[in-house]
């Protein structure tokens, strides 16, 4: 049955497998072909790829502007950094940590669920951006623990500690995550979430209770943000007040938007894209100063993104895709007349 | 008098000084289809946000089968089986129109926020009665047109199609051939005339032609500056002095058809 299944597939599905397939094998390799910097490198590429997913159940499927989503990614890197360096560098207190990062996560989901309930799309963004710059504040008054701006940077366990577990890690963690919210979002739930973008006065009317709804994502979106974040700290072994900064929450929008919102997989493309082209301009330093200030470049790319693919590179890739279907349909309905 | 399915009493709304609904009792009898007419800025809408849940009334009440629901939300209102469309064309303009279908089906299969894994294409159930659906208000062929692609008269359809998704026991729709074009209209009252015949839901209708509905309606209403000015069967109520007095040249009753 497979087989018949694989034979009637469409080239283009093919094509997208054997691609797939690709990156799953260059992944594994990695590691074992590449220095240090680089597994550093696309470990952390694939953690932002599963918080730009979280942010994108926001963004993309449910229609909510978190401008605090920085909150998550810094509250596990934290979580992890002070257990570890003031309890000890244990598996125990990872657990913990990841214990810790779902509970506070949660809490927070479940704060702006009641926000966004009452108030419109602005005011939570406006008051989720005040909740992070809150956050952050705390970490950095909060000197005896975190330092402040400074801030710990402490050891990891085994088999943590070793580059290429921590990278095979992240990979067995971003293909975990993006299954599982994928499957969320093709749930019964997950389908409720677009209705609720879309009109959330219809959905009401449908009999739906979009306030449910939103509180469900947002607490999906925080705990896997969360989970981002404990994998953060691991990575980099070092966590200051920069991790609850608005950039990290900046880092989320851009990635899901550059790589096409609500298509979950825009996400991974978006922060592949963008972590590799930043990479690559800061290597080309030695050419000239001017690739030092590698952003202006970097802004021009997202002006010609938005004006030219305004619903990010999948959107265009699933219209394009669509596009060619239509012409194929039109083509057999000609053909058969 | 009838079995009485939904009630107002003495309902009044006032935004500022205008009393938009002033004084309303009304009752709706199961199993007729009633109409609500009156010219632009009668409060007909308005009544129906009342009724439905969007507003909260000044003063006043609102029963359902003989419970009253005045202070429910519009989506307890939904579970206890009211349905209704807007006056405005409103569905999910992204989605297919097959979505939107079925997402309506799927909240009143009440599989809302219990199930988080399972995929959506798996409720075979939902699936067919989906199809049933569309198929019902003729919109089968076009099931994987994004809805916001489709004519206004199809998102008309889709709308009411959202809406009997919902088994409603009462349908409370608010001017279903607004903005339709003149051939779309007898399709509709066709569709409407199935869904009474088919007699397993209340309908009430807002409309502000009389020729529109005068043939469908067991019972017209006629609501006046938020007030309702008379009530009866069709023939009584057009016939009605007091009716053609406040009218002529309102729009209400068109004489030469």
């Amino acid at each position: 049955m497979i087989m018949n299944k694989l034979a009637n597939m469409d080239r283009l599905r093919w094509i997208e497998l054997v691609l797939l397939a690709v990156a799953f094998i260059v992944l594994l390799i990695i590691p074992q072909i590449s220095g240090a910097a680089t597994i550093t490198m696309v470990s952390r590429i694939m953690i932002f790829a599963v918080f730009a997913m979280a942010y994108d159940i926001l963004r993309g499927f449910i229609g909510v502007i978190h401008l605090g989503f920085a909150l998550f990614i810094g509250g596990g890197a934290y979580f992890v950094g002070i257990l570890f360096f003031h309890q000890g560098a244990t598996i125990p207190m990872l657990l913990l940590a990841v214990v810790g990062t779902t509970i506070y996560s949660a809490i927070w989901a479940l704060i702006v669920g009641k926000i966004s309930g009452k108030s419109g799309m602005l005011a939570t963004a406006m008051i989720t951006m005040a909740f992070s710059e809150i956050m952050r504040n705390l970490m950095t008054v909060w000197r005896t623990v975190t330092r402040g701006e400074d801030g710990i940077a402490f050891r990891v366990p085994a088999p943590f500690n070793d580059r290429t577990m921590m990278f095979y890690a992240c990979f067995i963690f971003m293909i975990l995550m993006a299954f599982v919210l994928y499957k969320f979002t093709k749930s019964p739930t997950g389908r409720v979430w677009q209705a609720v973008r879309e009109n959330e006065q219809r959905a009401i009317f449908l009999g739906y209770n979009t306030a449910r709804a939103r509180t469900i994502a947002l607490l999906v979106a925080s705990i896997v943000g969360g989970l981002a974040g404990v994998m953060f700290g691991l990575n980099s072994r070092f966590v200051n007040t920069e991790a609850l900064g608005m950039q990290m929450t900046y880092d989320a929008m851009l990635y899901s938007l550059l790589g096409g919102a609500g298509t979950l997989f825009g996400a991974i493309l978006g922060s592949t894209v963008v972590i590799l082209f930043q990479n690559f301009l800061l290597d080309l330093r030695p050419i000239h100063a001017i690739f030092e200030r590698w952003l202006l470049f970097f802004g021009a790319l997202y002006i010609v993104v938005v004006m030219f693919m305004p619903h990010g590179i999948m959107g265009y890739y699933n219209a394009w895709k669509e596009k060619r279907a239509q012409k194929k349909r039109m083509a057999k309905e000609a053909a058969s007349s | 008098m009838g079995n009485i399915l939904l009630r107002t009493e003495n309902l009044s709304i006032q935004f500022g000084a205008l009393k938009a609904v002033n004084d309303v009792s009304l009752s709706i009898e199961a199993d007729k289809f009633t109409a609500i007419l009156g010219p632009n800025g009668a409060g007909k809408t308005t009544f129906f946000n009342l009724i439905s849940g969007l507003y909260k009334p000044s003063s006043g009440k609102v029963f359902f089968k003989d419970k009253e629901i005045t202070k429910l939300t519009p989506q307890q209102r939904i579970h206890a089986g009211m349905g209704r469309s807007f006056q405005l064309t409103n569905v999910f303009p992204a989605l297919s129109a097959h979505e939107n279908v079925r997402l309506s089906v799927q909240s009143a299969a009440k599989v809302r926020f219990n199930k988080l894994v399972k995929s959506y294409r798996k409720y075979t159930d939902i699936y067919e009665e989906t199809d049933r659906i569309l198929q019902r208000i003729l919109l089968f062929d076009k099931a994987y047109t994004r809805a916001g692609d489709l004519s206004h008269g199809e998102q008309r359809k889709l709308e009411l199609g959202m809406v009997l998704a919902q088994k409603p026991e009462v349908l409370l729709l608010d001017e279903p051939t607004a903005g339709m074009s003149i051939e779309e209209v007898p399709v509709m009252i066709d569709l409407l005339r199935s869904i009474k015949d088919a007699g397993d839901t209340t309908i009430v209708l807002i409309e502000h032609k009389m020729n529109m509905v005068k043939a469908l309606s067991d019972v017209i209403v006629v609501l006046v500056n938020g007030e309702v000015l008379c009530q009866g069967d069709p023939e009584a109520v057009s016939n009605d002095p007091a009716v053609m007095a406040a009218y002529l040249g309102g729009g209400v009753v068109s004489v030469a058809t």
